[in-house]
């Protein structure tokens, strides 16, 4: 029990500060309640995604600059072929955006260990290629989403035979987003190639030398990456009902949400929960700085400033916690 | 005794009467594009309407660089805040249209103001924006003697006003067969960005005879100036900066078309009267643009009455809009809400 709490401990302690913050909000606004929940859970679902892609990559050891890029590609695809489609050719589109999103984190994975140039220029540059190929798709917003996908994140969710005021303030778009974590990363984690992922993360050299396949396993990460990105290319299209070619703030986000749920930038370690329950505390801060009517020049300031602050003490804790 | 109870009452009556007349409200303002002289304009534009209305007990502003779907999180949480009325400049003219209809349904008053949303449940109020590029287009064309090659620095892809501004300039150009674009480049409305443009193209060599600027403009006669590349006509927006060049750059022919960013508070006094009972009866509200050259002694006059040297160069001279913001110029300038 000790065990499974110690080795939790970064992500339980994240929960209790959105647990915090919730209240807070609570208090700041007395009507905050069941649409309150639904906002935040729509605001945060493309973060969230984007976020899960960039820290299966960080547990790998790499890193990838062309997340937001790959965003943007993935939500213009599906918006232009969504457009004027029937439902059952929307469900093709959106199985093909996904393979499309392994596929460019395929590409990215594999010129990361093909060139052996530094993961961070290549994705770097791939940020650019991707950016173009999006605007190239579609050069200004426009497209369609199916009425079915939109309404996959709007609202709470409804059981049949469950009362409805048992599970409405659950909204749909955490649902989605818990259904995409379990569907992607549960298999893999469960699997020998998630714990490969963790040994080239942890260190590269050891990993190669019991055996691991060091080079298809990054590929195989950077693959992950990018249908995450697909996931979050397509949440957007949800959120907006269009297509947007130029990326949205999501790169650096997510990184953000990265170092804030635990997950350690050398690679090697963490979990996917961390950044999940980090999406949402920063969601919640800007939220409440809204509510509150904060200067909009101070928003980010202080957003920057609470992650600074929530790292460095979780750095004395885990400091602490080594020494006893 | 009985008269001056009688009295007391009334007046306490009156008092309150008074104060029920005087009713607050709280407005919410979403905006996207963040260190941008006009989009600063307007937001100042919105709090020194706020302040001098009134009416207004407090202002929630969003205002950050982002997309459609933060656009969207801005307006939800806006709702959550409990606003009366939400003023936003749209990211795209569809992809904020759910959480409009949102806010709407909830009996909230939108008003999109300087471009326009699809969404049909929201109010707009917005600078006529195909007009603002045919006429400057127009003049522009006229100058260069209806032929040559024009540079076509437009702002944001995909923005409801860069689209409206195309249609105008695709009419002018239309118009006006024997001119040829050379060049065509977003400038995303960031100076830096224009001014970086301007400088490939002079550096690539291609000839051309005119600029048309979305509002990006000071920068690019900079630019001209700078690289000694022929002075060629400039066609701008009014901000105080290319105002002051029309006057003072040798050699510059040049035409600012007012394009004032205080449409933002009059889009905080729309939504004012529409709270109070008294919306308009057309659903769209368009201000219409002015061409003020430099070539014609009557524009000259009328860039000179507008110049405005205690503004920064990237504000629009126009700083208020008659028949709608009641603010004067020096609370506009000060830039402080209602509780500042």
């Amino acid at each position: 029990m000790t065990r499974i709490l110690s080795k939790n401990i970064w992500t339980l302690g994240l929960a209790a500060l959105l647990a915090v913050l919730l209240v807070i909000t609570k208090l700041i606004q007395p009507d905050f309640g069941v649409s309150g929940l639904d906002s935040l859970g729509r605001a945060a679902l493309p973060f969230a995604l984007a976020s899960l892609g960039m820290a299966v990559v960080v547990i790998a050891g790499g890193i990838d600059l062309s997340l937001a890029s790959m965003m943007a590609v993935t939500s213009v695809t599906a918006a232009t072929l969504m457009d004027g489609a029937s439902d059952g050719q929307s469900v093709l589109v959106v199985l093909f955006v996904l393979l499309l999103g392994a596929a460019m984190g395929t590409v990215n994975g594999t010129l990361v260990v093909v060139s052996r140039v530094p993961d961070i220029v290549v994705t770097l540059s791939m940020l650019f290629v991707w950016q173009g190929t999006a605007l190239l798709i579609l050069n200004a917003p426009g497209g369609a989403a199916a009425p079915w996908l939109r309404a996959l994140s709007v609202g709470g969710v409804t059981l049949p035979f469950v009362p409805e005021a048992l599970t409405v303030w659950l909204p749909k778009s955490v649902v989605f987003l818990f259904v995409c974590l379990a569907v992607v990363w549960l298999p893999i984690r469960r699997s020998k190639l998630g714990l490969m992922f963790y040994a080239v993360g942890s260190d590269a050299l050891a990993a190669f030398r019991s055996g691991v396949p060091v080079g298809r396993t990054k590929i195989a990460a950077y693959a992950v990456t990018g249908l995450f990105a697909a996931l979050g290319g397509i949440a957007v299209t949800m959120s907006t009902g269009i297509g947007e070619p130029i990326p949205g703030p999501y790169l650096l986000a997510a990184v953000a949400a990265v170092v804030l749920g635990g997950v350690v930038l050398g690679g090697g370690r963490g979990g996917l929960i961390g950044p999940v329950l980090a999406v949402f505390i920063l969601r919640l801060v800007r939220m409440d700085l809204t509510l509150m009517s904060v200067d909009p020049n101070v928003t980010t300031i202080v957003e920057g400033s609470i992650m600074v602050v929530v790292v460095m003490f979780g750095g004395v804790v885990a400091m602490r916690g080594r020494r006893t | 005794m009985k008269k001056l109870l009688l009295g007391t009452v009334a007046l306490t009556l009156a008092a309150f009467g008074g104060m029920a007349e005087a009713k607050t409200y709280k407005i919410g303002i979403s905006n996207t594009v963040q260190g941008n002289g006009w989009r600063e304009e307007m937001v100042c534009a919105m709090k020194a309407q706020a302040l001098a209305s009134g009416e207004v007990s407090s202002l929630n502003i969003a205002h950050r660089n982002t997309d459609a779907a933060g656009q969207s999180e801005d307006i939800r949480n806006l709702i959550q805040a409990g606003v009366d009325a939400i003023v936003v400049n749209p990211a795209n003219a569809d992809g904020v249209n759910a959480a409009i209809k949102e806010a709407t349904d909830k009996g909230i008053v939108v008003v999109a103001v300087d471009q326009a949303v699809t969404e049909p449940s929201a109010y707009i109020l917005s600078n006529n924006q195909e007009q603002y590029a045919y006429l400057g287009a127009s003049w522009l064309f006229k100058e260069m003697g209806g032929k040559g090659a024009v540079v076509y620095m437009r702002g944001a892809a995909g923005a409801g006003a860069d689209n409206d501004r195309d249609k105008g300039f695709k009419k002018a150009l239309a118009e006006n067969p024997g001119i040829t674009v050379a060049s065509e480049v977003f400038t995303g409305w960031q100076q830096d960005q224009g001014k970086q443009q301007i400088n490939d193209i002079i550096a690539s060599g291609a000839k051309f005879d005119g600029i048309w600027t979305s509002g990006i403009d000071n920068v690019i006669v900079d630019a001209l100036v700078e690289s000694g590349a022929p002075l060629v006509p400039v066609v701008g927006a009014d901000n105080a900066g290319f105002v002051g060049q029309l006057s003072t750059v040798a050699g510059l022919k040049g035409a600012a078309v007012t394009n004032p960013g205080s449409v933002g508070g009059a889009g905080v006094a729309l939504a004012l009267q529409i709270l109070d009972g008294k919306a308009p009866a057309e659903k769209t509200t368009l201000v219409d643009p002015v061409v003020w050259d430099n070539t014609t002694d009557a524009g000259k006059a009328l860039l000179k009455a507008a110049a405005n040297p205690s503004l920064s160069p990237e504000w629009p001279v126009s700083v208020s809009i008659p028949g709608w913001t009641t603010y004067s110029q020096d609370q506009v300038i000060a830039c402080k809400g209602p509780g500042e």
